[in-house]
């Protein structure tokens, strides 16, 4: 039986939250419907798909979808499924498909947007209900489809915010990592790392703005690179991002935690990039910065310091490092990540550089940091099985953040108040009158 | 540094070398013990077969040119290798709790050619049985350049590991393949 609103109103308290929202498949499955299936998620970035015809799939929550640029140049966000007998029109990958697809199984064809072109030996459907122009012989589009600065965002419903105001404040993290170039633009380039985590995908989100685990998850990569700093006698670049998560609980408590509407924030940064003894990208930055925009504007670019940024439901860039882990829920107990890594346009190669170093050192399957994160989040979801106990505390500083009219903000950064944000989301997400859902074609 | 592009990664345009059969058994032994090496996390043992130069890379991409423009699952110099080594060796390293086991498997050993610099450019086929907690199946390809020492045994100036699911989903890899 479905939970009533009442029912899962009751899982989410203040201070609190109860384990079964990491761990009961029902709750998964209503995930999907009630916030996939209706808020707006990051499909992927303009710049996968250049040309005509090239397409990027993914999935929205529990569905695969296309990415495809169409003829028009616009970009199509489509199900990956033929009306036919329903088989996905196109590999899980990359490609291009040329002018229109082309069903495997029986030849239909599509424009790039969708829209029947073509079935083989059309006489056979003579006197039949067969309508090339009837939806029911289309591919179908996701109901809203919209794009801030190349990055592609996608909803399953037709009504609700429009994505600038869904994003709200978390807008100006995408801003600040297009504004890094010269151009103000940035493409996906370097590849897409994929990692398989063996939880529940809240658990990561939560993870991201957590302060009080670094020191003590991380305590064998922070150990490892100090002790290799100390034998170099110097510390570069590559063991300062690991270096950064020993910091003492002070450090943490002096960040700034900032929560937005529907679940979104981010995260003061932990890493100065000019830090790194041999630093001298940061400075060749700032100085292309300043031809395009001027010192001042350069300066505050380039001084919007965020770590972790959060857009709940989609994942989370990294505008420093030029970095979006993008956060697809396979099932209740399996997340895939996809970490992509930008080139700023315009930039000095080295900040390229710096952020490809950065994705294989921290963010790689092979990263030296993430494995612990990846087993503390297994070992929850494992723990949580258990009749153990009911609920997950998120007591730490509730009731000190500070009220914002868009949101909070930590008054101590090692404040619970990104999970209390989180849940807040979660939970009206999952019990909001559902947005009727209609057709996504017009007559 | 780690971008450092003069270091040369071409495993391709070699000159043809003749390799006695004594030289080729004892480059097919040096393969095998780099292996046991692994499987038995002699992990700094392993490590100093490389030249104080040497790297380990393992693409992301089939036929992946360079690690300069394009991740890759592994590109690390004898600091980020021995970075991995203290890791895996910490008390708190809590996803080695238990510890990433492997067996290797190593054929099919080829003389390639030599490079330019005259490094002796050797391809061998792999499988790697791979445990923690599940087990899972890695393999591919190695290719390695090896410089030859003055007391006759091999050291690697690189390590390239093809792996026939380079841009696969993976859950972690904690340890050298």
């Amino acid at each position: 039986m479905i939970p009533s609103n009442e029912q899962i109103a009751a899982l989410v308290r203040d201070d609190s939250v109860h384990k079964s929202v990491y761990t009961d498949p029902q709750l998964f499955d209503l995930e999907m419907q009630r916030i996939y299936g209706q808020a707006w998620i990051y499909v992927g970035h303009e710049s996968q798909v250049k040309n005509v015809g090239d397409y990027h799939t993914t999935r929205i929550g529990d569905q695969d979808v296309i990415l495809v640029r169409g003829a028009d140049k616009n970009v199509n966000v489509l199900y990956n499924r033929c009306p036919h007998k329903g088989a996905k029109l196109v590999a899980e990958g990359d490609g291009n498909v040329g002018k229109f697809f082309r069903c495997p199984y029986h030849a239909w064809t599509f424009k790039l947007d969708g829209q029947h072109l073509s079935a083989p030996l059309k006489n056979a459907f003579e006197g039949t209900c067969f309508n090339p122009r009837h939806p029911d012989f289309s591919m179908v589009s996701l109901a809203r489809v919209d794009s801030y600065r190349g990055f592609v965002f996608a909803s399953q419903v037709a009504h609700g915010p429009d994505l600038k105001s869904f994003l709200g404040g978390v807008i100006t993290s995408i801003d600040n990592l297009c504004d890094r170039s010269p151009v103000g633009e940035v493409e996906v380039a370097g590849g897409i790392f994929r990692v398989m985590q063996r939880s529940n995908w809240k658990v990561f989100y939560e993870n991201l703005h957590d302060t009080m685990h670094a020191r003590v998850t991380h305590e064998s990569s922070v150990d490892a690179a100090r002790s290799e700093a100390q034998s170099l006698g110097e510390m570069p670049f590559e063991l300062l991002i690991m270096d950064g998560n020993g910091e003492p609980y002070d450090f943490w408590e002096k960040l700034e935690l900032r929560a937005y509407h529907n679940g979104h924030g981010y995260m003061e940064a932990i890493f100065d990039p000019a830090a790194a003894e041999r630093d001298e990208v940061s400075k060749a930055h700032f100085e292309c910065l300043t031809q395009a925009y001027g010192a001042d504007r350069a300066r505050s670019i380039l001084g919007m310091n965020r770590h972790n940024t959060v857009i709940y439901g989609s994942g989370s860039p990294h505008t420093v490092f030029m970095q979006f882990r993008v956060i697809r829920p396979m099932a209740v107990d399996r997340t895939l990540v996809e970490i992509q890594t930008f080139r700023c346009k315009g930039a000095p190669d080295a900040v390229f550089d710096r952020a490809l170093t950065y994705a294989n050192v921290i963010n790689s399957p092979s990263s030296n940091v993430m494995p612990d994160d990846v087993e503390v989040y297994a070992r929850c979801q494992e723990g949580n099985m258990t009749r153990g106990g009911e609920w997950i505390s998120m007591h730490r500083y509730a009731g000190t953040d500070q009220l914002l009219p868009d949101g909070a903000v930590s008054t101590n950064g090692t404040s619970e108040l990104p999970m209390r944000n989180q849940f807040a989301a979660w939970k009206h997400y999952m019990t909001a009158t559902l947005i009727a859902t209609e057709s996504t074609h017009a007559a | 540094m780690l971008l450092d592009r003069t270091f040369d990664i071409s495993t391709h345009d070699l000159t043809p070398a003749q390799v006695p059969t004594d030289t080729l058994r004892g480059i097919e032994q040096f393969l095998y013990r780099e292996a046991r090496l692994l499987d038995e996390r002699r992990f700094w043992e392993w490590d100093q077969l490389f030249t104080d130069t040497g790297m380990y890379w393992v693409p992301q991409q089939h036929g992946q040119v360079d690690p300069f423009e394009h991740i890759s699952l592994y590109w690390e110099n004898r600091m980020l290798r021995e970075v991995r080594i203290r890791r895996v060796e910490n008390v708190r390293n809590w996803s080695q709790q238990p510890p990433t086991r492997t067996a290797h498997l190593v054929g099919n050993v080829m003389i390639e050619g030599l490079d330019s610099q005259g490094l002796l450019v050797v391809s061998a086929t792999f499988q790697v049985s791979e445990w923690r907690l599940e087990q899972r199946q890695l393999a591919g390809r190695y290719t390695y350049k090896l410089a030859g020492q003055d007391s006759g045994d091999w050291k690697i100036q690189l390590k390239r590991v093809d792996l026939i699911n380079c841009n696969d989903v993976f859950a972690n890899l904690e340890v050298f393949v």
